[in-house]
């Protein structure tokens, strides 16, 4: 027991004494360590802004097609999903309105009654989707209140008041005040129309949003349509981290549970699949990005372990010599790589996080290639995204990348004996 | 403890087309506490044999007995263990760690038997001041002159208590001064600690001091006498 312990402390020191070399030996040459150090520096911030731009943008799409058109969860009738036909209402919302009232982790909600019809001018039309709302518990949950470009948000006193997009309203050569008159079929499967007045012209990062959806209010809709439910309750939630799943599904399963069989409770990454498979995409190209850039690094500590174990051949014969075993001398070499690692790691880091925080305060703008990229529902302004996680990943990354690099040159070394290393010139 | 060596033979065949025979034949015998020199011209077999002692090179045929044991049964653990524990090594180039202080340099090897710290810091304490360097234990090498850094390296072999110190021309690269110091030094301490020490030379003032005498002349033993 006792000199089981001993022994144990006894190996901890001398594995002490090889860090303590590794790391005096890692200073010896300062200008080439130096020189790699500041690769490796540079290198990160390269690769951590790539990343953090990746991810800023694609948690941009995400976070606006939550906000703009998923939010986290909807609730419709389940032959609805099927067939959007406007009679399929949803069969019992009372216990799921209770439910959400009661909820802390919901920010709000807003029910809808969805009807797709026809917007016409006296120049133009254009099939859309007419979103009926309460305007307050709208503005809840979407920010399209404070994206108005001109006039303002759904507000309940005026006569029957749309809401269109800049992009509808260019198309039909609307402007505030225009009427406009929207077709659709009514629950008794009879085409029908009323007339609706521009109170409103909104912008939403997505092109494809905005050409295709119009608001007006719940219960203009519900008159001129003869609908008496509503088709669909879209929730919003406090604080859910959008590339976090688990919060959203926990809450998803609680409203099922309330809700009569008939109806169904939709995550965003159910409404929108394709949204969700962005992030798997995300995360493949970021690892594409952080392996080719520790591969490359890697080569360069090949290269640099292998200058500074040649140019000591004779020192390692005389630590042969002296009785250091060739675990050791194998520890040593691999600890001296590891420290250039981590010291190369916690540098570009930290020096990336600084770069980041600057540019999570300035953002980068997109500019031209803004209205490119509106087809994909992202903003103009972008701002990287580094998560904890990506620190660590990287920081682990460039630890296995010294380590497995230091390999080669350790074992050129220790295929020596002592005295052919000894008689090694230097 | 002694070492008996019998027929020893070590034969290089480098580049050349002809074989090298570095050691020829030799017999020895070398009594614990000795203080021996081995000389002879450059190219003789010096270093040869006591690389082949200290077991850092192997022969080609004969057998170094310590202790009646013969080091070429010894695994390369064992081997290893053996020069850590049994064998202190001084080098022509004093071969100390740059990265290293004195005093670091001569704890090393205590360390690495897994000494404790105490007592490493105590014994390389004690030899520093032996040789002199008690106000320069912090220096780095770098920081020392070649006798300074000789006499840590002398310190540095003694350091582990082993039982015997191969000197491969310990003093080529110093001054008379620092020769006639560094020899009074490892004669103090050949009586003090009793260590046997064996080192090579061509010096004339080195063999003077010794007490016995191993003339090498192309790998083959001339003369072996006690003065
Ligand atoms: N590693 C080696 N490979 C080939 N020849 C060697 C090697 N080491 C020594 N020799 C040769 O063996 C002979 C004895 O060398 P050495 O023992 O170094 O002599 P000394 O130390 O007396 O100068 C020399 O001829 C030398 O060239
Ligand atoms: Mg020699």
């Amino acid at each position: 027991m006792v000199s089981a312990r001993v022994e144990g402390h006894s190996r901890t020191s001398r594995l002490l004494l090889i860090i303590k070399l590794a790391w005096r030996n890692l200073w010896r040459n300062r200008l080439r360590t130096g020189i790699m150090l500041a690769c490796m520096v540079f290198g990160l911030m390269g690769v951590v802004t790539m990343m953090g731009f990746m991810t800023g943008m694609y948690a941009n799409m995400i976070d606006n097609a939550i906000s703009w058109q998923t939010s986290h969860l909807q609730i419709s009738q389940r032959h609805y999903l099927q067939d959007p036909d406007i009679n399929y209402v949803i069969t019992d919302p009372n216990p799921i309105v209770t439910a959400l009232s009661d909820s802390s982790a919901v920010k709000g909600f807003s029910s809808r009654v969805l009807v797709d019809g026809m917007v016409a001018s006296a120049r133009a039309s254009r099939g859309v989707k007419i979103v009926g709302v309460d305007p307050e518990a709208e503005a809840v949950i979407s920010p399209i209140d404070s994206h108005m470009s001109d006039g303002s948000w759904l507000t309940l006193e005026g006569r029957k008041p749309i809401v269109v997009s800049a992009k509808t309203a260019s198309r039909l050569k609307l402007m505030l005040g225009s009427k406009v008159v929207l077709t659709f079929t009514n629950t008794n499967k009879d085409v029908t129309g009323a007339a609706f007045r521009v109170q409103g012209i909104f912008a939403s990062p997505s092109s494809e949003f905005d050409e295709s959806h119009v608001y007006v209010r719940d219960e203009d809709l519900r008159a001129a349509a003869g609908v008496q439910g509503i088709h669909q309750i879209a929730v919003l939630l406090n604080s859910a981290d959008n590339f976090e799943r688990s919060q959203v599904e926990q809450i998803k399963a609680a409203l099922q549970a309330v809700s009569d069989p008939a109806d169904e409770v939709r995550d965003w990454p159910q409404i929108q699949p394709l949204l969700a498979t962005l992030i798997g995409q995300m995360a493949t190209s970021n690892a594409v990005v952080l392996v080719v850039f520790v591969s490359a690094m890697g080569f360069g500590i090949i290269n640099i372990m292998l200058m500074a174990v040649f140019e000591r051949t004779r020192e390692f014969g005389v630590l042969m010599a002296v009785g250091m075993e060739k675990g050791q001398i194998f520890a040593l070499i691999v600890s001296e790589s590891a420290l250039l690692g981590a010291v190369g790691a916690l540098l570009g880091i930290v020096a990336s996080s600084v770069l980041m925080a600057v540019l999570q305060s300035t953002g980068i703008s997109l500019g031209n290639m803004a209205a490119g990229l509106g087809a994909f529902g992202v903003d103009t302004m972008l701002y990287p995204q580094v998560s904890l996680a990506t620190y660590q990943w990287v920081f682990v990354a460039v630890m296995v990348v010294s380590v497995l690099a230091a390999m080669y040159p350790a074992r050129q070394i220790l295929k020596q004996r002592p005295v052919q290393a000894m008689s090694e010139k230097h | 403890m002694s070492i008996a060596i019998n027929k020893l033979t070590k034969t290089y065949h480098a580049d050349s087309e002809f074989p090298v025979h570095a050691v020829q034949n030799v017999d020895l015998e070398i009594n614990s506490g000795e203080f021996v020199a081995v000389m002879g011209p450059s190219g003789s077999g010096k270093t040869t044999l006591l690389n082949l002692i200290g077991g850092i090179d192997t022969p080609s045929s004969g057998s170094v007995m310590i202790d009646g044991k013969d080091i070429a049964e010894l695994n390369e653990r064992q081997l290893i263990g053996f020069r850590r524990d049994h064998v202190g090594f001084i080098f022509q180039d004093y071969s100390l760690l740059p990265v290293l202080t004195a005093l670091e340099n001569v704890e090393f090897v205590m360390q690495l038997q897994g000494l404790s710290s105490a007592e490493c810091r105590r014994r390389a304490t004690e030899l520093l001041t032996k040789v002199g360097l008690a106000a320069q234990m912090h220096k780095v090498p770098a920081k020392l002159s070649g006798g300074q850094q000789q006499r840590v390296a002398v310190a540095r072999a003694l350091a582990p208590r082993p039982r015997f110190v191969m000197a491969d021309e310990p003093t080529a690269n110093l001054d008379a001064q620092s020769t006639a110091e560094l020899l009074d030094i490892m004669q103090q301490l050949n009586s003090e600690e009793g260590t046997t020490f064996i080192f090579s030379t061509h010096d004339q003032r080195v063999i003077k001091r010794a007490k016995r005498v191993i003339v090498f002349e192309d790998g083959q033993l001339k003369q072996d006498q006690c003065q």
